[in-house]
């Protein structure tokens, strides 16, 4: 199969209507749904995370892209359903209790959908109370964690400690990120990984639940 | 010394109760300065204020505030309101702002010094998605083919609004200089590769709302304190300290301040900028390390010869469970400063 280049470049250039036309295209022109998530759009977004890698995209193009593979996505996932296809990956994502900061959770949460996973957004503030009850309601593989405080980081490890006591720490990866957070700290309140930037956190979901599948 | 009114108000038998009461965060910030031995008044980092004081003006509660996002255009008449030069009250946290400056500036061996957000940064908080706009407008989309960028150019107008009535009532009360924070003005939301290709949204997003205020300040004979902790590019730091001229400029851990000094003439002085959001772990930045990067930073400012306080990169904040240790990173930070 080749690759669908309008689609290709709409998100690698962050053009989430050119993206969105690209798609419709294709799909008229009988391109399988499946064929251009794995052709076009996850190349194009692994491009995208490597021009960021390379500092030579930053911030803003990487959500522009993200932003033009959900156009995409959107148009796509109800067919991928109704084929009885799924997404891979469910994530639960928030910032979590007595922080309002959401800019960078929202990053996180649009790189992920844009990397093809299904994100519930939880929002700011979230109370450890409403991880563990999405983690039970939604059954998700992950739980991501954003603190942009020093002072309200400590409701990170309140919430894996309400993970744990409430039983359902074991079915999830528990990420964590955030401008004060370090590798350290994650390890410290025991949670599965670390990123430093929203790019990051995509790999960072890949190769965990990799791992966790070998 | 470190911006450090968070830590010494966290002394008090009551924070909240203080940080609400002019009289009480006035004595806060004295004994502030008076712990570090500066005669530099610098209040709280609260730059929740002035998004209350403006959301208040179309009826938003300062308890709602925090979480209200336009996302879509605002109505004409709702943004004459956000802008308008009409007096209205602030809010608790404003007031007891500006009657604590009033009380240092009673107080004749201090210096008192307002704080505000900058424009620029009260705009992306009043977006659920600033960076995404932003973009949009750094490639050239304007706010007739955005809705988008049409919302951050309200909000950048309405926010500038509210900044400058925020630092007309801090004179008003006795400020002498006000430190303005613009933390948004960074990497995250502009992004270097659209200005290198010649995108003006540095210039129309940042500069020229800062120009405005600081003639503002200019003319009622206030300083400006600059203080951008965010990821700089070297432009954006020359601009800072070029165009706006502040007396001190205050940048985050991620630049190096002797080199810097390259980029600043010698009358702004360099403030900063120890990695303080990393005191709280001693894992990730233990007391050696504090000590060993003051050192470095000292020598290397003193081998430059540019003007310089040695401070934190940011404000210092009270964290529970890690005050002992943040409060030790910070003495051991400032005992390698040399005696006054």
């Amino acid at each position: 199969m080749a690759q669908w280049t309008d689609l290709y470049d709409a998100i690698l250039n962050g053009d989430a209507k050119k993206a969105h036309a690209s798609t419709q295209a294709a799909l008229a022109a009988g391109v399988a749904p499946m064929e251009l998530i794995q052709h076009s759009m996850v190349p194009a977004m692994d491009e995208v995370g490597r021009l960021f890698e390379a500092e030579e995209y930053f911030v803003p193009e990487l959500l522009l892209s993200a932003r033009a593979m959900k156009s995409s996505l959107d148009l796509l996932k109800p067919l991928l359903s109704a084929s009885g296809q799924k997404m891979s990956t469910r994530v639960v994502i928030g910032t979590v209790k007595g922080d309002l900061h959401d800019i960078g959770k929202n990053i996180v949460a649009s790189m992920l959908e844009g990397g093809g996973f299904e994100v519930i957004d939880l929002g700011t503030d979230v109370s450890p109370e409403s991880f563990v009850a999405a983690v039970k309601d939604r059954s998700p593989q992950v739980v991501c964690m954003s603190a942009l405080l020093t002072v309200t980081m400590p409701s990170m490890k309140t919430t894996i400690d309400a993970l744990n006591a409430a039983g359902v720490r074991a079915q999830v990866k528990v990420l964590v990120g955030g401008a004060p957070v370090t590798m350290q700290y994650a390890k410290e309140i025991g949670a599965d990984g670390y990123s430093e930037n929203a790019n990051g956190a995509v790999g960072l979901v890949k190769n965990l639940l990799a791992g966790a599948a070998a | 010394m470190p911006v450090g009114a968070d830590l010494i108000l966290h002394e008090e038998p009551d924070p909240e109760v203080s940080r609400n009461s002019g009289a009480a965060l006035g004595r806060v910030i004295e004994r502030t300065a008076r712990r570090w031995n500066s005669p530099l008044a610098i209040p709280l980092m609260d730059l929740r204020l002035e998004k209350i004081d403006l959301l208040a003006r179309i009826g938003i509660s300062a308890r709602d505030a925090e979480k209200h996002h336009f996302t879509t255009p605002i109505d004409e008449s709702e943004l004459t309101a956000l802008c308008s030069e009409l007096p209205a009250p602030f809010c608790t946290g404003s007031t007891a702002r500006d009657e604590a400056l009033t009380y240092i500036a009673s107080i004749p061996d201090l210096f008192p010094i307002g704080m505000a957000i900058g424009p620029f940064s009260l705009a992306t908080r009043l977006m659920a998605d600033p960076i995404a706009a932003t973009a949009q407008a750094g490639k050239g989309i304007g706010p007739d083919d955005s809705a988008d960028v049409a919302v951050l150019s309200q909000c950048l107008r309405a926010a500038e609004s509210a900044v400058l009535r925020s630092l007309r009532s801090q004179i008003a009360h006795g400020a002498r200089a006000i430190m303005i924070c613009e933390p948004a003005a960074c990497t995250a939301f502009l992004s270097p590769r659209q200005l290198r290709t010649g995108s003006d949204i540095f210039e129309r997003f940042v500069m020229q709302p800062h120009l405005r205020l600081k003639a503002a300040l200019d003319a009622a004979r206030c300083d400006l304190i600059f203080h951008d902790c965010g990821e700089l590019i070297d432009p954006m730091v020359e601009a800072f300290a070029h165009r706006l001229h502040p007396v001190i400029l205050s940048l985050g851990s991620s630049r190096k301040l002797w080199l810097d000094a390259r980029l600043v003439p010698p009358d702004v002085v360099l403030y900063g900028n120890l990695p303080t959001k990393s005191f709280y772990s001693d894992s990730a930045m233990p007391v050696e390390e504090v000590v060993r990067r003051t050192v470095e930073l000292l020598a290397n400012m003193k081998a430059c010869a540019h003007p310089h306080i040695l401070g934190s990169e940011c404000d210092v904040l009270n964290v529970p469970n890690a005050r002992t240790t943040i409060l030790n990173k910070i003495d051991a930070m400032m005992s390698c400063a040399p005696a006054a």
